[in-house]
Parts: structure tokens; sequence; C-alpha cells
């Protein structure tokens, strides 16, 4: 490759490309899909017609296209029905025979009443990315889809084709699972310390 | 007493039902007795609290999702940046 001109396009890649590809790749699950709907955002940023300025208000406009593309690939890409194991009674192994709390389910303390504190800690997001990871795939991008990008309940359901009781079984347990994680990996009061 | 504690959801159906009711209204009976349910079991007045936490730290910045420096970060490969470089550029001419 010979050099040239720094382009609009290629400042584009460098600025937002990982960026773009991570938001991709955790909807979508799939790398090489990923990179295609990140080429397809820049190519529609290039038909659009875009006059703020600004890198954050360039990146929140991509974000904008790119929902989009996502919300179109799960449309083309029609699904086969999901069949998670419909016994979630006695899979769950939260809470006794009786239907109470397991003893150690009761480490509740250390959550903040209130987010804002936390939107600043990094460390607070490196182990909320994790536990999303530890998700079973479909649950993590239903639930990524339902509570980040706030699709309706309904358009997921359309989606993916579930009916709205799967729907809100694959959130139930992606919540509980997230819960659980963030209680024993950040909010830490569920583990012992050692030496202590 | 012991009558109305069966009538009452357990914390089992406590976890689900309180996740269904993020998701849309539930019918004013079900409503009623969760509400008793929670006013005596703290394990699910805090589950309650933390599932409400984390809808409210993502609906205001889950952008911050993807930005968390971690060095298992996924990225794009130099190869697929060559390929959508060459693409976009093909696409001006």
């Amino acid at each position: 490759m010979v050099d040239r001109p720094i382009s609009a396009s290629d400042r584009w890649i460098d600025d937002h490309g990982d960026t773009l590809y991570r938001f991709a790749l955790a909807r979508v699950r799939n790398s090489d899909v990923a990179e295609d709907l990140v080429q397809e955002t820049f190519l529609a940023a290039l038909q659009g017609t875009y006059r703020e300025n600004g890198p954050t208000a360039e990146r929140s406009w991509m974000f904008g296209i790119i929902k989009h593309k996502i919300i179109d690939y799960f449309r083309r890409t029609a699904r086969e029905p999901l069949r998670e194991s419909a016994d979630s009674q006695s899979a769950d192994e939260d809470f006794l025979p009786d239907g109470h709390w397991k003893p150690e389910m009761a480490a509740i303390g250390g959550w903040p009443e209130k987010p804002d504190g936390l939107l600043e800690r990094k460390q607070f997001w490196a182990v909320f990315a994790a536990c999303l990871e530890n998700l079973p795939p479909r649950a993590a991008q239903v639930f990524t889809l339902r509570e980040m990008d706030e699709v309706e309940t309904e358009e997921i359901c359309r989606l993916f084709s579930l009916t709205p009781t799967n729907l809100g079984v694959i959130l139930h347990r992606a919540r509980k699972q997230l819960r659980n994680c963030l209680s024993g990996r950040y909010f830490g009061r569920s583990q012992k310390v050692e030496g202590a | 007493m012991s009558w109305m504690f069966r009538m009452l959801p357990t914390c089992r159906d406590m976890a689900r039902l309180l996740s269904d009711s993020m998701e849309g209204r539930l019918p004013i009976h079900v409503r009623m007795r969760m509400s008793l349910h929670l006013r005596m079991c703290v394990l699910c007045e805090g589950y309650k609290r933390h599932l409400a936490l984390i809808r409210n730290v993502l609906r205001k910045d889950s952008a911050r999702l993807i930005e968390t420096d971690r060095p298992e970060e996924p990225r794009l490969s130099p190869e697929a940046k060559e390929r959508i470089r060459r693409a976009v550029e093909s696409s001006r001419k």
C-alpha cells in the first residue's frame, strides 16, 4: 500500500472501529457478523448527512446507525425458536426445595442504594462486562437488547421467535445470574476475605 | 397466620415475578401478594433493589461497558480493519 491522504473514513475506523465492533459483538456474538456490521455502518455513514462536530456527537451518531443495522440483521436471519430447558424449577440451584433463598444467597450487603457512585468506576464496569460474558450467549444477547438498547419485549419476541413466557424465563435467569455474579465479584460481601 | 403464608409466593416465585414486573404491569392480585411478601422478606426486598440498580446503571451509561480497558477486550483485527478500509474506499469512487 502506498501512502495516501487520511480521509474521514480512515479516521472513523481508527476512532470508532473497535468500539463499534465490541458493541456489535456483544449483541450478535459472532465476530464475522460483527465486522460486517461495522463495515455497513461506515458505508451508511458515508451516505448520511452529518453536520455536527466533535468526536462524542460523531460516535453517538454511529451508534445510532449500528443499532439499526443490528436489529436489521436479526430480522434478516430468521431464527430457530429457542429451546432452553423448561424445567427452571428443578434446575434452579439458588433456592431450597421449599422455595426459600439458600443461606449463601443471604449475603445481600454491599450494594449501594443509588447507581451514581458506580458509574465512574472502571473496575465496576470491567466486572460487569465479564459477568455478561459469562451468561449463555442467547441470554446475554436478549438481555443486552432489552436493558441496554431498550428494545420492546414484543419486538424481541418477534426477532427471536420467542413466546413471552420463553422471554420471561430467559430474562429472569439472566438477571439472577448477573446479580449473583456482581454480588460475588464486585460487591463482594458473599466472599470470605482470606486471613481476616 | 400460617394460611396467609401459604397463599403468598415463595422466594423462588418472587424472583421470577420481580423480573416479570420489570417487563409489564402484573395483575393487581399478584402485585398485592408480592408486596406482602416483600414486607416480610429482606432477601427478596434486596433482590428487587439489586435488579433495579442493574437496570438503572445500564440505562444511565451502558456505553461504559465497551470502554473498560480490559486487556481481553475484543478488537478489530488489522486484517478486518484493512478490509473495511478498502470497502469504504471503493464505495466512495
